[in-house]
């Protein structure tokens, strides 16, 4: 089996742009790709995920990205499962690679979700949820993340103004990254004065509607040798994914299983435990995730996850020191559906790389990667990347 | 499962299990979405019961996520529980815009089944451990945008569930 390298990454503007989703993916394309040969040179397969077609009416994105890299003749694949979809490309691109099916592949993720405005996106993310029962009683993504965070409210200790404190814990983070939709900090009274989304959420609870693209190199050991310009690259040391529950009624509503599985079927896969992470990027969609999240990658005990906040030395008995999202997050980097889970991998490489300025996790060689599509753990992809 | 076809709704040692064959699986019966509406439309809330595991699935399925079986039967479910969580749909998906704010529950049904429904009372009047009992309404008097609904949906009845 290959070694599957990370050796480059780029990503778009986040926000709401002017620029319709295949030019987004031209400007993470141009990133990933400085100082580097043409992609056609690199690379001889593609993955992009990509949500929704009702944002721009458009699906066939494998094909239409890999024009827009010049890509021709190669196998070049849409891949969705709702915001996983871009951890999913990443996987399947690592999958080849450690096959030899091939040498090198780009997994790219984009999402032009400002199209329709906040209505278009709120009924194009509704399609992730289940149909017969859930979506015909009228539920949004926020309202099935409340149910999830009512829950978890009620059986632990935790308090709407803990939630509220991982809003601000992300976007203080994002001060720090360039690359953040909301490169600015976020007071506990302005996160607890606003308004109601679906309580026990509030706006500063829920990731915001974005525009964006990323793109990362995925490469077996003979191509990242070869591309001596950076040295620097990362290894894809773990891959896990987990399908749960589509309906959230019919889940634990304050324990992510899925999650879980994904996750240990990555440190397995990797030969690492939760104690040997350092950083960690995982699916804050809605604050209440991240403090699952927490819990089912077994850096916290069960009911502690909201010590995230927290630096390792003040966090409860049994928490690691892993710092987690370093980027912000999805609610302060943004979170552009397909494209989530590679700007995940972005962060990663940078933290990896000592390329995360004044964000930078110091001796931070092993990162942890969470996405998630539908209700939380409906979908879970996971991995680990270690420094080389 | 063929000959139950008629009378799916017992849940008795006399009931066949699964694995189904494909000719089990008919619009008149509760293992497909429309066979489980017809009944629901009566009046009637079919889940399936998962023989090995006792996993109730709702809607049902041929399979149980619980533990992988296909010995799954069909069970009349109880039409009151407890509401597990809720919360206000404040900014719903357009066909539902007249309707917000929605308050929606997990509800746990005496049988340990659970679903996600529409709760017919305020957000300020909810709160986990009520009782409540599950209503059949039709789609027309619910008043939810016809575009919203596909073809084959039209004649489903839409459930809420009431506050006891
Ligand atoms: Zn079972």
């Amino acid at each position: 089996m290959s070694t599957a390298h990370l050796i480059a990454v780029g990503s778009s503007p986040l926000g709401k742009t002017d620029l319709p989703g295949r030019d987004l993916f031209s400007k993470a394309l141009a990133e990933a790709f400085e100082g580097l040969p043409d992609p056609a040179d690199v690379v001889d397969g593609l993955y992009v995920g990509a949500q929704s077609e009702r944002y721009e009416n458009q699906i066939m994105q494998g094909t239409l990205m890999a024009e827009w890299a010049g890509l021709r003749n190669v196998p070049a694949e849409r891949v969705e499962a709702c915001a996983a979809a871009g951890a999913l490309a990443l996987k399947n691109a690592v999958r080849d690679v450690r096959a030899g099916v091939h040498d090198a592949v780009l997994a790219c993720g984009v999402e032009k979700m400002t199209a329709g405005g906040t209505e278009g996106a709120t009924n194009a993310l509704g399609a992730a949820f289940e149909r017969a029962l859930e979506q015909r009683s009228g539920i949004t993504a926020p309202a099935t993340y409340a149910l999830l965070a009512r829950r978890y409210l009620h059986e632990t200790d935790a308090t709407e103004r803990d939630l509220a404190k991982i809003a601000v814990k992300n976007h203080q983070n994002a001060v720090a990254n360039p690359r953040a939709m909301f490169q600015q900090a976020v007071d506990i009274e302005t996160a607890m004065d606003a308004p109601d989304v679906a309580p026990p959420l509030k706006l500063y609870d829920c990731a915001p509607v974005t525009d964006g693209a990323a793109a990362v190199v995925v490469a077996n050991d003979e191509v990242a040798a070869d591309l001596q310009s950076r040295p620097d690259t990362v290894r894809v040391a773990g891959v896990g994914s987990a399908a749960n529950n589509l309906a959230v009624a019919e889940r634990d509503l304050t324990f992510v299983e899925g999650a879980n599985v994904a996750a240990s079927t990555a440190y397995e896969d990797a030969g690492v435990d939760a104690a040997d992470i350092d950083v960690a990027e995982v699916h804050d969609a809605f604050t209440v995730c991240e403090a699952l999240l927490a819990e089912a990658a077994e850096f916290a005990p069960k009911g502690r996850g909201i010590e995230t906040v927290e630096d390792p030395e003040d966090r409860s008995a049994g928490w690691t020191d892993v710092q987690i999202n370093t980027s912000g997050g999805l609610k302060a980097r943004g979170h552009p559906i397909g494209a989530t889970g590679l700007l995940q991998a972005v962060e990663a490489y940078e933290q990896l790389t000592g390329r995360a300025g004044e964000r930078q996790v110091a001796d931070a060689d092993t990162a942890l990667l969470i996405n998630e599509g539908g209700v939380a753990d409906a979908h879970t992809v996971a991995h680990v990347l270690t420094a080389q | 499962m063929t000959e139950e076809s008629d009378s799916p709704m017992t849940d008795t040692d006399s009931t066949t299990t699964g694995p189904l064959v494909p000719e089990d699986i008919t619009a008149d019966s509760p293992f497909t979405l429309p066979g489980f509406f017809a009944a629901l439309a009566e009046g009637r809330l079919v889940a399936a019961r998962c023989t090995e595991c006792d996993t109730h699935l709702l809607p049902p399925r041929p399979a149980c996520y619980g533990c992988g079986s296909r010995a799954v039967t069909l069970s009349e479910q109880p039409r009151t529980g407890e509401v597990i969580s809720y919360t206000s749909v404040n900014r719903p998906p357009s066909a539902f815009d007249h309707l917000a704010p929605i308050t929606v529950a997990v509800v746990e049904l005496d049988s340990s089944a659970r679903l996600t429904g529409r709760v017919d009372a305020s957000l300020e009047d909810v709160t986990i451990g009520d009782r409540v009992e599950l209503q059949v309404r039709d789609p027309e008097t619910v008043d939810i945008d016809p575009d919203f609904g596909l073809s084959y949906e039209e004649e489903w009845p839409i459930h809420v569930f009431e506050l006891i």
